[in-house]
């Protein structure tokens, strides 16, 4: 456990970085510090491996006092990742992986055989291992940087930003690949990022702090979607805030009429081919028999926001459940999936349905979380979706959705 | 000069051997202190960074000595190395070769990327175990660049030593200038080019083998 007590930073010129801050970052969970560029974050996370030495207050890790450690050696014992890699460029893949080994002074074999390990555990091909770091896509490089980071498997990891530097396609594999390793390995884990769509994606905890390092709200992600501790937390979590609450919510709780039960949905019809595997649908009073791409969601691993999504782009207002193999499992109406926004039942939200033969309308429980955000938002669904194709693609795109009324943003 | 031909290769073919000593004596005189300049740039270098207070003054001096003319600075060293010893050409092309090599060492150590020094110190390297192993195997390319300039400059300046007696091929200018026989000349011209051309394709090569992972930077010569 990572325990910031009234930890503060003012350079000396006498501007503040951090005030003061309180907060417990628990083993095993990744806590993520989420603010505007200038709000003392990565000065924090600095705190943590004496990278910066704090002026107030005292960072402990595990009940230690990291002042008392010599630096050298507790940074060994630190995972840390940056936004740019900071690979060595004169080292192959293979050593640049083995650093720390190196330097605790592992056997050079063992080492490399400890490298080769993680090099596969990040997702990279063996033969990686022996290439530059210069000969790397900026993905790959990242890769490294996290397997580099793991090496000698250490308790905590720093991440600073790591994937901000990376195209939203790659930076969504890599946050995919992090959670993935983490259930694995539990480390505790404190993340830093201007990203609140990935804050709340990757975190078990998320701390959005204001300037000077003030905390605005600490909460899990679905609490700091639903319930913002106040307006200047809302506007940073951005209009579409219920809707990326649905993303933390498994699509599973749709309830799903079967396939048996008939393909029609009004004057739509959804044809299968020979597997069980939806081609589109069918537009039964039109003349051609023409075929509308049929949008689909796997009910085990996609979210509520996927479901919703597949809905939304359905010319027949259904959304397809697919099973791993890609064949049509169910159907869900367009109210089959608002009732599973809503644990309070079937209520027409969406209202324009003509879906006469719909059966299996009924609620099968959402989960504890009323989501009172969520009927508004599923008005506003095709704007929103156009907001959150927009995220991330670059600084700017997110900057502008940090300005909130507070202000807050100082920095660009 | 009316009937005497550019080059007598009779001539030539006769002196052999005695271009053969002049050619290696060229070598050592010429790049020695190249060697000698390196092996003090690096430490010095490696401090600049360290400490980039000293890099100011340091660099001032070795440019004011880089301005000195050399014959001037052979005559004004005959009386405490005496005429015609190697030492007399090689103490100044030393301190030319650090004019040359320091600053490049510096550059190249501050050449590596910010990241790349924030993480080598978040994974636990010390200030000199970081520009030792990190910074300064990350400089080799730079540190060849300035190796390049410096031994070819080097080649180049030591024919002037022939002047205070002590210049390897410099010898066959003075020589070929005092019989108004152009022949020691040419030879001498061809084989100055001859030994700059193979030590900067030697240092090429060193590039190609020491920092393969270089191959496409730029910036940090070619």
């Amino acid at each position: 456990m990572i325990t910031f007590e009234g930890a503060g930073k003012r350079h000396p010129d006498g501007t503040i970085a951090v005030e003061g801050l309180d907060l417990e970052v628990p083993t095993g969970r990744i806590t993520v510090l989420v603010g505007p560029s200038g709000c003392g974050k990565t000065t924090l996370l600095r705190m943590v491996n004496r990278m910066v030495e704090p002026t107030s207050g005292r960072v402990l890790l595990d009940g230690t006092d990291v002042a008392q450690l010599e630096p050298a050696k507790l940074r060994r014992g630190i995972g840390y990742v940056i936004q740019q890699a900071g690979l060595f460029p004169h080292r192959k893949v293979i050593d640049n992986i083995a650093t720390v080994p190196y330097l605790l002074g592992w056997d050079r074999k063992e080492a490399r055989a400890r490298a080769a390990e993680l090099l596969e555990l990040v997702g990279l091909a063996p033969e990686t291992a022996k290439r530059y770091p210069f000969q790397l896509s900026g993905g790959q490089q990242q890769r490294v940087g996290v397997a580099r980071a793991l090496a000698a498997d250490p308790p905590v990891l720093l991440m600073d930003e790591p994937f901000s530097a990376v195209d939203p396609v790659v930076r969504a594999g890599l946050q995919e690949e992090l959670l993935r390793l983490q259930s694995e390995l539990h480390k505790t884990v404190l993340f830093v990022t201007h990203d609140i769509e990935e804050a709340v994606r990757l975190g078990d905890q998320v701390v959005v702090l204001r300037e000077h390092g003030r905390i605005a709200q600490l909460a899990d992600p679905h609490t700091l979607l639903t319930t913002p501790a106040d307006d200047g937390v809302a506007a940073f979590l951005g209009r579409d805030r219920g809707l990326r609450g649905l993303g933390l919510r498994p699509a599973s709780a749709v309830a799903l009429r079967p396939v048996g039960d008939g393909l029609r949905y009004g004057g739509w019809e959804l044809a299968l081919d020979d597997a069980g595997r939806p081609i589109g649908w069918i537009d039964r009073t039109a003349v051609s028999a023409e075929l509308h791409p049929a949008a689909g969601f796997r009910p085990e691993t996609d979210t509520l926001r996927t479901a919703l999504d597949a809905v939304v782009l359905s010319p027949a207002g259904v959304a397809v459940a697919l099973d791993g193999d890609g064949r049509a499992t169910g159907t869900a109406s367009r109210d089959a999936i608002l009732a599973a926004l809503t644990p309070t039942g079937a209520t027409a939200v969406g209202g324009i349905d003509a879906n006469a033969d719909e059966s299996s309308d009924t609620n099968v429980g959402t989960g504890p979380d009323a989501n009172a955000g969520a009927k508004a938002d599923a008005k506003t669904t095709v704007s929103t979706r156009k907001a959150l194709a927009a995220d991330g693609t670059g600084e700017a795109g997110t900057t502008d959705r940090v300005g909130g009324p507070e202000g807050s943003d100082g920095g660009r | 000069m009316d009937d005497e031909p550019i080059v007598r290769w009779y001539w030539i073919g006769d002196h052999l051997g005695y271009l053969g000593n002049l050619l290696a004596d060229h070598a050592v005189i010429a790049l020695l202190p190249v060697l000698i300049g390196l092996l003090l740039a690096v430490p010095l270098g490696l401090a600049c960074a360290r400490f980039p207070r000293l890099y100011q003054p340091l660099s001032a001096v070795f440019n004011i000595v880089y301005a000195l003319p050399s014959l001037a600075v052979f005559v004004v060293l005959i009386p405490y190395t005496g005429l015609a010893t190697q030492a007399t050409v090689m103490i100044p092309l030393t301190f030319y070769a650090l004019a040359v090599l320091l600053p490049t060492t510096v550059d190249g150590l501050h050449a590596v990327p910010d990241s790349v020094r924030q993480a080598a110190t978040a994974m636990g390297y010390g200030p000199w175990h970081r520009l030792t192993t990190v910074e300064l195997p990350a400089a080799v390319p730079y540190l060849i660049a300035g190796l390049r300039v410096a031994a070819v400059s080097s080649i180049s300046l030591a024919s002037v030593g022939a002047l205070v007696g002590r210049g390897g091929l410099g010898y066959l200018f003075v020589d070929g200038f005092q019989r108004t026989f152009p022949t020691p000349i040419v030879a001498g011209i061809v084989l100055i080019a001859v030994l700059a051309l193979a030590v900067d394709l030697l240092l090429v090569g060193a590039r190609r083998l020491l920092a393969p992972w270089a191959v496409r930077e730029k910036g940090a010569g070619s």
